[in-house]
């Protein structure tokens, strides 16, 4: 390999490839710590002309590639699972242009999502996903794999806000997909490519939509004896025909963690579960939709509802939110943050097992969710060193999607399949379902060299894959 | 047309009701019989399967009010339908969501969801649309301002391929990253990789309030500017411009401005286009008047472009397109402008030369592209259509192959003539 880490020295220079033990530790994982492998090379482009020269080096060689922007992910899309080398895109940072009056914007793959939104700001714009990563991840990496967030209720995942993308594929060709209006001709390969978790090519520059900051913003916070009922609540505002931008929900377990730690909301510690509830949109809007809500909050079993006063009080109710991971975290060495979507009227009963799931492993599990999604987030505090307590994390990890695939759900709503899940693909989608997907695969890498081991199920696991997945029988192919 | 020894094997695989002999149509001229018409998902792959056997390459029809869409087939010699996979089978009110097969007519959605609190994010033109063929054509109407592009409602499909192999993606939840996106695909792929079953759709609240509004500048310019500022408005569900050539009686220009959504918002946009855009209320076919011109042509035979490009480049478009005598339809908060050009006599083709020349310019002129979405057979020869996909070409070649690779699925009509 030392052929080829010369050439991507040519390419890159010597301080933007690293290929020590050491510099290559971090890049050994992604945000899911268990799915651990070692590139043979990192490197680290400025420009999409070296991205092509260190993909064309990459075929020559017969390694694969791996895409990465800030490592953030949490199915471990950005592992080299199978070795070869890792093209971090975070050095391509510019905001290339910035279109006010057609509200869009066109960058490099590296730039911070957060970052956009501030740029976008003076403008009275800014770019609408919002995962919680967001102070650090990239653009890029939300492209790959649909970055969702707790505002997607009211505008979308990512896949809603990216126009057009330019991506190097596989063969090191450069293609432009889509088009700045969002209408254009042909397939919709920029909606293929959105949540392709880095599989069907390098992203080096994103067209993405922005949208105005809205008038008002109010956030409510409101305390329930149980889970169920603070279900019951985001079930109502649904129905009411309400469009929050967010409707988060924390339960008993999670306050508990955030209350002992530095991000403590002043949450009531008896409470069963929190709900976050934000709404925005026109001033003379919002004062009608905030008392609707709290009238649906009380009739659901509310025992308070906050209303924040001011910018700092929103902070303190996000806290309870926001701080839920990092709360978690201090319980124990690692946390694994699990991803699943049911349907929004099962969501009580699916917490109700989960929890049991939990309680049977003798684990630490606790839940917070983006209800109004239907989109759960068990997360487990363990440590991984401890050989019986990671097993039964797997196992429960395991009955967890077995439970949300049964309740009509799905096994990830925004966190992607990457390593982590590509053996419960089966859970949801029939031989029939996954060789259309492979179709896709196939027609952008027919060789499997871009991020391989990712998404499809291991060879050992594809054998076993339901055929009557979602109630479909087999169709036998006929030429 | 088909010849009797594969009709004979048709009507033996697929039983008479599902071989229409008697039913038939033209599609850019090319005769297409018998038609297939499947009774259920599963007799529809077994269709397909037949065909696969039989090489029989056909043109796959919902309600059949977009056929003029694409460029002329390409060997195909039947007429496949879905208009017999109908029915919502499911529709939950409390989350909003529904599942519907893909020959139900859009209407009856509508019908069934809005009682339930809930509208249907969809409102192409034409009458006749089902689920299956707006979602393959990715069709649109005026509303598209505020329910955004036909991909953004579908949460999950069912699609037979070329092969016969019933396939699903995505599912029934709101928020879904579960292996790759292949609604988006499909949506918009004019049935050339796969045939819609049916559909999980996510419906938006019914609005509280609706206002219907109309200014009528005399200039295109402050027509154009009025159009987009409404558009702009928080509560714009449509915003779209009319400019009619001289005809008499009828004012040149009129913008209709849809508003949806709590009572306040809307309260509050209309009396804004009141007092800044001189707006005063519509009569409630105004709308459905868009809608209509947006799907016809002048004349019933003429050219209907539709351009593609940044909103803030729409009075660009439309400047230079008013000039060459097109009749002109535009929803510029969303940078689209549709050209209607008369056509003057039997084949003319200096004529359809002029018209590509001038929406070229449009489309230059607002950075973006042009789809030639109805015109005689004949002012289709030797152009494509849906215009240059340039560098996306191979990929979209290499998708067709291995999703249709004997070229079954209403061949040659596609963007590349895939």
């Amino acid at each position: 390999m030392s052929g080829l880490v010369e050439r991507l020295r040519g390419i890159v220079g010597a301080d933007a490839c690293l290929v020590r033990p050491e510099e290559l530790l971090v890049y050994e994982c992604d945000g899911l710590t268990l799915h651990r492998a070692q590139p043979t090379a990192v490197v680290l482009p400025r420009a999409r002309d070296q991205v092509c020269r260190v993909v064309r080096a990459c075929r020559e060689f017969g390694v694969p590639f791996v895409p990465r922007g800030a490592g953030t992910g949490l199915s471990g899309g950005a592992v080299a699972q199978r070795g070869g080398v890792v093209i971090e895109c975070s050095r391509m940072d510019r905001i290339i242009g910035l279109y006010p009056m057609d509200r869009y914007a066109v960058v490099e793959p590296g730039v911070v999502n957060a970052e956009l939104s501030k740029a976008a700001a003076p403008h009275g714009l800014f770019y609408a996903p919002d995962p919680s990563s967001q102070l650090v991840c990239t653009i890029g990496g939300n492209v790959a794999e649909n970055a969702g967030g707790p505002h997607t209720l009211k505008y979308g995942t990512t896949t809603q806000h990216v126009l057009g993308l330019e991506l190097v594929l596989p063969d090191a060709e450069v293609v432009q997909l889509g088009s700045r209006s969002g209408f254009g001709s042909g397939y919709d390969l920029v909606g293929a490519v959105v949540g392709s978790e880095g599989t069907l090519g390098i992203v080096t520059q994103v067209t993405v939509r922005l949208e105005p900051i809205p008038e008002r913003v109010e956030t409510l916070l409101a305390i329930f004896p149980d889970v169920v009922s603070a279900c019951r609540a985001v079930g109502g505002v649904i129905e009411a025909g309400l469009v929050p931008a967010a409707l988060e929900i924390v339960d008993q377990r999670t306050i508990a963690a955030v209350e002992a730690s530095v991000y403590a909301a002043g949450l009531p510690l008896d409470a069963g579960a929190v709900l976050l509830v934000e709404v925005d949109g026109p001033e003379c809007a919002l004062p009608a939709q905030v008392l609707r809500i709290r009238e649906i909050a009380a009739a659901s079993g509310a025992s308070r509802v906050e209303v924040a006063r001011d910018a700092a009080e929103r902070q303190r109710f996000w806290r309870a939110r926001k701080g839920a991971f990092g709360a978690m975290g201090r319980l124990a060495p690692d946390l694994y943050v699990h991803d699943a979507v049911v349907p929004r009227a099962r969501l009580p009963e699916v917490l109700a097992s989960i929890l049991a799931i939990g309680d049977r492993h003798g684990l630490r599990l606790s839940n917070v969710f983006h209800a109004g999604d239907g989109n759960l987030h068990p997360n487990i505090s363990f440590d991984r060193r401890d050989p019986d307590e990671l097993a039964r994390v797997l196992a429960a990890g395991s009955e967890i999607l077995e439970v949300c695939v049964a309740a009509g759900g799905v096994i990830t709503g925004e966190h992607g399949i990457g390593s982590e899940k590509r053996d419960f693909m089966g859970l949801v989608f029939g031989e029939a379902d996954l060789d259309a997907m492979k179709r896709l695969r196939a027609s952008f890498d027919p060789d499997g060299v871009c991020n391989p081991e990712k998404i499809f199920p291991s060879t050992r696991f594809c054998a076993e894959s339901n055929p009557k997945a979602r109630g479909y029988e087999r169709v036998p192919f006929e030429p | 047309m088909i010849p009797l020894p594969a009709l004979r094997a048709l009507r033996e695989a697929l039983g008479p009701g599902c071989v229409r002999e008697d039913e038939g149509t033209r599609v850019d001229g090319e005769p297409l019989a018998p038609t297939l018409r499947p009774a259920d998902a599963e007799a529809l792959a077994g269709a397909l399967r037949a065909l696969g056997r039989l090489s029989l390459a056909c043109v796959i029809q919902g309600g059949g009010s977009r056929l003029e869409l694409g460029n002329p087939p390409r060997g195909a010699s039947l007429l496949l339908s879905t208009a017999s996979l109908t029915g919502v089978d499911a529709f939950d009110a409390s989350e909003g969501v529904c599942h519907a097969r893909a020959g139900t007519p859009l209407a009856a959605i509508e019908a069934l969801v809005e009682p339930g609190g809930w509208q249907l994010p969809l409102d192409p033109p034409g009458r006749s649309s089902t689920l299956g063929g707006a979602l393959a054509a990715a069709a649109f109407g005026p509303r598209a301002q505020g329910f955004g592009r036909p991909r953004d409602c579908v949460l999950g499909l069912e699609v037979a391929l070329a092969d016969g192999s019933r396939t699903r993606c995505g599912g029934r939840v709101v928020k879904n990253v579960t292996g790759y996106d292949l609604n988006k695909l499909y949506t918009g792929s004019l049935g050339t990789l796969g045939v819609i079953e049916g559909a999980w759709l996510r419906l938006r609240p019914r609005p509280a309030r609706v206002a219907l509004l109309e200014i009528a500048p005399d200039r295109l310019a402050v027509a154009c500017d009025g159009a987009l500022a409404a558009a702009r408005r928080p509560s714009a569900r449509a915003a779209s411009l009319h400019a009619a050539q001289k005809r008499t009686g009828e004012r040149p220009f009129t913008v209709v401005v849809e508003l949806a959504g709590d009572e306040a918002s809307v309260e509050r946009d209309a009396a804004w286009c009141e007092s800044e855009l001189g707006a005063t209320p519509a009569p409630a076919s105004a709308l459905e008047r868009v809608r209509e011109r947006q799907g016809s042509t002048p004349g019933g035979g003429g050219l209907r472009f539709r351009i593609a490009g940044l909103p803030s480049q729409s009075q660009a478009m439309l400047t230079s397109l008013w000039d060459s005598g097109a009749e002109l339809l535009a929803h510029p908060g969303l940078g689209l402008v549709y050209a209607g050009f008369a056509l003057p006599g039997p084949e003319d083709p200096a004529a359809v030369d002029a018209a590509f020349r001038c929406t070229a310019g449009a489309a230059a002129a607002g950075g973006g592209g042009l789809v030639l979405e109805s015109a005689p057979a004949w002012a289709k020869r030797g152009r494509d259509v849906f215009g240059d996909l340039a560098g996306a070409l191979p990929l979209a070649r290499e998708l067709k192959r291995r999703f249709d690779p004997a070229g079954l699925l209403n061949p040659g009509r596609f963007a590349g003539y895939l």
